[in-house]
């Protein structure tokens, strides 16, 4: 009886999501399964009818025939596009062996009779070229006119592998558009996962495998406790600010035992798929005794106007310790609408466990740099499904009078906002869950959450704003939080209404510094030196490290005398994730073992 | 032995009906989008419609939905056998009237802007996207980007010379270029600014284009592309997004854009004359004439669907599809 106890006990902690410890591969794999048996059981015991649901009963052999007749109810009424097309191949897949031929033949006539939208963006190619390609290796050697397109098994299959391919290329040679965006991880992953499991073609299959270890690593490199560090391309709210609420973190929960317990229905699917990570992998994303520096350079989306280059380089910078990391963009339109370019995320204060500043821009020119709609009313385009592109109180934005300059956990960023701009402030998120938020007589804001100590620094006067939430808990159509407003006080908006303006931030741990008020102590001797003009805006200012930093918008930055040229980032830097730019090739190393993905090859070397 | 009668009686009617049927036009448009369009939404029916000239506010749908549909062209000679969308999924084609649909580009060809077949034969088509143009001569079986000379450019419209189906403009960002060689090479035209919208091109004579512009109004050439010079007469406005010639009468055109309503001019585009009636929606994105009667114009808006004029752009009235972004529009005389 003590020992089934016992067992309980482990159970619960071992789902539960508590800080991951480093343990052996067994264990590890153990308590993966525990949590896959979670996932499993959860969706197969719903009342609800879904894909996830109908996959979690074939997987399981739980009650097929209800699965059959859920299936053919799911398919009635075809709505989704490519979110659509992953689901229905992935639970057909789990089923295939075990479902009825009625069923079967729902299923094939969907794929005839809806025609899915293939989308804009790189997530939306992902999802529809891999569901595209099991779909047309599931029914070969069918006409043209057995398909929603009207191509044959044989033409969509050769069109989606081309994609595949071509995407793992500009991926693993210039980096990824889409890069590091913690709600939209889910999307690649869950891609690359099903052609690792399904695919018939042994080379797709081979691609699928190392796609899902690449944008695995990716992430684990810069992820703390469930979290994945920023800068990001693309990131909702209320995730930025509620950082666990993103999907990759429940990705985070499944393959490496952090941040919260969850029914996501986004990991389900690879839940269910068998597939395991290298050892290498989550030992990367969990070993945090060593505090480092991580580099990555990716691609901006593509560019189709308003732009001299199609995919001009963004650089990426993160400190990562063991309580926080810091980590930036360098800034720019990278991406529209949703880009964070800048933020510090740490282990302690739950859900608000992030602190971080932007000027929120909107306009027709940035839309229409990536999207082919008319400019004049592209605003409002955008604004019909992300609500909060317009509202001058978003929590996310890329701009053009934004820059910033990192070294180590210090960090500047500036702004020269052009009179007119929308909007004509900047923002800084503090929550409402810290312990300490003072305003030292020297300017210095000094933050404390947990051991891990922020310091901001205003280059302008501002003000203090109340904060109101959005809220997380209602989803839309496509399961994206709905942007209806209500209020949950308590979170702090810092919001400057100069044009020319900037802060710098300083971040330490416990660890790395001592006590809060040595930290304080430290700030108040290291007061940033500013011109604050139109034209003209530029910061001079030592580190409590030491460091001498010179940064002049938008582009000259100087460390200890030496100017740093970010084009000679390469795709991945630092002491884990190592790769060339155009090297089609990713080498993992962590203590004494190495493991290189080659993409020309197509294969994996220890 | 009355079904008999009744039977005998309308085919003995039939010839008629069919010769009524046969003397209408019929309208096609395509519809991007509505304003709820969202990637991976349950979006209402985007993609092609058509109706006859009689319609009213009736449309017929062909194709696929939910394809975000930008530009239409129509073999004439096929007598719309033959129809091309362009759409964000690439280029839809049919040769059979709509029965069979097949996206005939590969995953390299995205964002299709627009779509234009050679009238001599269907098995030539251009397409325009924002990565340039690109060409088939064999139905649509492959595709070639054919940028020389004119780069990876947004390409808002491509536009043959159907007196001349070698010579093709396009109206990009950085401006009008010309073809003279069926798409090999591009050379840029003497027009100083960019942003070109939409491009029409006069019914018989070959060198007299009109293009409207995002900021700039609307320019015009009598010489092929070699000078252009602005229209500002009786213009308020500066973002056109369409212009057509009345085929009935080229001294008579129309053009719509941004806010602008429906402008008419009755002396080959030199002045302008707001003729908005009846127009409720004035982000007009698409206009066309009817080619066997100058007096029937439809107006296809943005976000407010199509409104119809049978007295030459005087008054307006709603004719259907309310709410969608209709993107272009043709009328074809069958």
């Amino acid at each position: 009886m003590k020992s089934l106890l016992v067992f309980g006990c482990l159970m619960i902690l071992c789902v539960s999501g508590a800080s991951a410890q480093m343990v052996d591969r067994a264990t590890y794999l153990k308590e993966f399964q525990q949590r896959v048996k979670y996932l499993e059981t959860a969706y197969d015991t719903s009342q609800a009818v879904g894909f996830y649901q109908i996959a979690a009963h074939y997987k399981l052999n739980s009650n097929i025939r209800q699965a059959d007749s859920m299936f053919v109810q799911a398919l009635k009424v075809p709505r989704g596009d490519m979110f659509w097309m992953f689901p229905v191949i992935g639970a057909y897949l789990q089923g295939v062996d075990k479902m009825s031929p009625e069923t079967k033949a729902v299923v094939r006539n969907a794929w005839k009779t809806y025609a899915p939208y293939r989308g804009d963006t790189e997530n939306h190619w992902a999802m529809y070229y891999a569901s595209l390609f099991l779909a047309a290796e599931q029914w070969p050697n069918l006409p043209g006119s057995e398909w929603y397109n009207g191509k044959s098994s044989d033409e969509n299959r050769e069109e989606a592998r081309e994609y595949l391919f071509d995407w793992a290329r500009i991926t693993t040679t210039i980096g990824q558009g889409e890069f590091d965006s913690p709600d939209y991880f889910a999307e690649y992953a869950i891609s690359t996962i099903l052609l690792a499991q399904f695919a018939q073609d042994p080379q797709v299959k081979q691609l699928g495998s190392m796609l899902s270890e690449y944008v695995f690593a990716d992430f684990a490199a810069e992820h703390l406790d469930g979290q994945y560090l920023g800068g990001f391309s693309r990131i909702y709210q209320p995730a930025v600010y509620k950082p666990l609420q993103s999907t990759a973190s429940a990705f985070a929960w499944l393959y490496f035992g952090t941040g919260e317990r969850t029914t996501s229905g986004w990991i389900l699917l690879p839940a269910l798929s068998g597939y395991e990570l290298p050892e290498i992998i989550y030992q990367i994303a969990l070993d945090r005794s060593k505090t480092y520096i991580h580099k990555e350079r990716k691609r901006v989306r593509n560019v189709i106007r308003y732009g001299d280059e199609k995919n001009p380089p963004v650089y990426k910078y993160t400190y990562v310790t063991k309580d926080y990391g810091i980590g930036s963009l360098m800034g720019g339109i990278l991406q529209p609408i949703q880009q964070h370019t800048w933020g510090v995320r740490y282990t302690y204060g739950r859900p608000y466990t992030t602190i971080f500043g932007l000027h929120p821009y909107w306009s027709g020119l940035e839309l229409g740099m990536f999207f082919p709609e008319e400019v004049k009313t592209l605003i409002a385009d955008v604004v019909a499904s992300k609500g909060t592109y317009n509202n001058p109180d978003k929590w996310t934005s890329a701009s053009p009078f934004e820059r910033t300059f990192q070294h180590k956990n210090t960090l500047i960023a500036l702004y020269d906002i052009d009179p007119g701009t929308t909007a004509e402030h900047i923002n800084g998120f503090f929550p409402r869950n810290l312990e300490e938020r003072i305003v030292d007589p020297t300017g210095w804001i000094v933050c404390k959450a947990g051991d891990t100590y922020v310091g901001w620094y205003p280059l302008q006067e501002y003000e203090w704003k109340e904060e109101l939430e959005t809220p997380a808990n209602s989803l839309n159509d496509i399961g994206r939080p709905q942007l209806e407003r209500v209020r949950e006080t308590g979170n702090w908006r810092l919001r400057s209404h100069k044009l020319q303006n900037g802060y710098v931030v300083e971040v330490r741990s416990k660890d790395e510094i001592g006590s809060f008020e040595r930290f304080r102590a430290a700030l108040k001797k290291s007061v940033p030196k500013r011109t604050m003009k139109p034209g003209d805006v530029s910061v001079d200012y030592t580190s409590i490290g030491g460091e001498k930093m010179h940064f002049r918008f938008p582009d000259e930055r100087k460390l200890n005398g030496k100017v740093v040229d970010l084009s000679r980032t390469k795709l991945f830097e630092g002491p884990f994730l190592h790769a060339e730019v155009g090297s089609q090739k990713l080498t993992m190393t962590y203590k004494n073992k190495k493991r290189v993905l080659d993409f020309k090859t197509l294969t994996v070397k220890e | 032995m009355k079904p008999f009668a009744c039977s005998a009686l309308l085919l003995m009617l039939l010839p008629g009906f069919a010769l009524l049927e046969a003397r209408q036009s019929t309208v096609y448009v395509s519809v991007v989008s509505t304003k709820l369009f969202v990637v991976g939404a349950p979006n209402p029916q985007t993609g092609l419609f058509y109706q006859k000239t009689s319609d009213d506010t009736l449309w017929q749908h062909t194709g696929r939905n939910n394809i975000r549909a930008f530009g239409v062209d129509i073999h004439t000679p096929s007598r719309g056998d033959v129809l091309c969308i362009a759409s964000g999924n690439g280029v839809h084609q049919t040769t059979n009237g709509g029965k069979t649909w097949k996206i005939t580009t590969g995953w390299r060809i995205t964002e299709v802007l627009s779509v234009a077949i050679d009238p001599r034969t269907a098995n030539t088509i251009y397409c325009s996207t924002p990565y340039g143009v690109y060409k088939t001569t064999d139905g649509g079986t492959t595709w070639n980007e054919r940028t020389n000379g004119m780069g990876t450019l947004f390409v808002q419209t491509v536009l043959i010379d159907r007196n001349n189906p070698e010579t093709l403009y396009c109206a990009t960002e950085q401006g009008v270029y010309r073809s003279d060689d069926g798409a090999a090479t591009w050379k840029k035209t003497g027009l100083h600014v960019g942003g070109v919208r939409s491009l029409t091109k006069h019914p018989t004579k070959s060198n007299v284009l009109f293009v409207g512009t995002d900021d700039f109004g609307i320019y015009a050439t009598s010489n092929g592309g070699a000078y252009w010079d602005k229209m500002a007469a009786g213009l308020d406005h500066v973002a056109f997004y369409t212009m057509v010639f009345d085929p009935t009468n080229p001294e008579i055109m129309y053009a719509g854009g941004y806010i602008t309503g429906v402008y008419k001019s009755v002396d080959g585009g030199q002045s302008w004359r707001r003729m908005n009636d009846g127009l409720t929606n004035l982000n007009v994105h698409s206009i066309a004439v009817d080619p066997t009667n100058g007096n029937r114009v439809y107006a296809g808006t943005m976000f407010g669907g199509v409104f119809k004029s049978e007295n030459g752009g005087t008054t307006w009235r709603y004719a259907g599809l309310g709410g969608s972004q209709v993107w272009t529009m043709t009328v074809q005389p069958f």
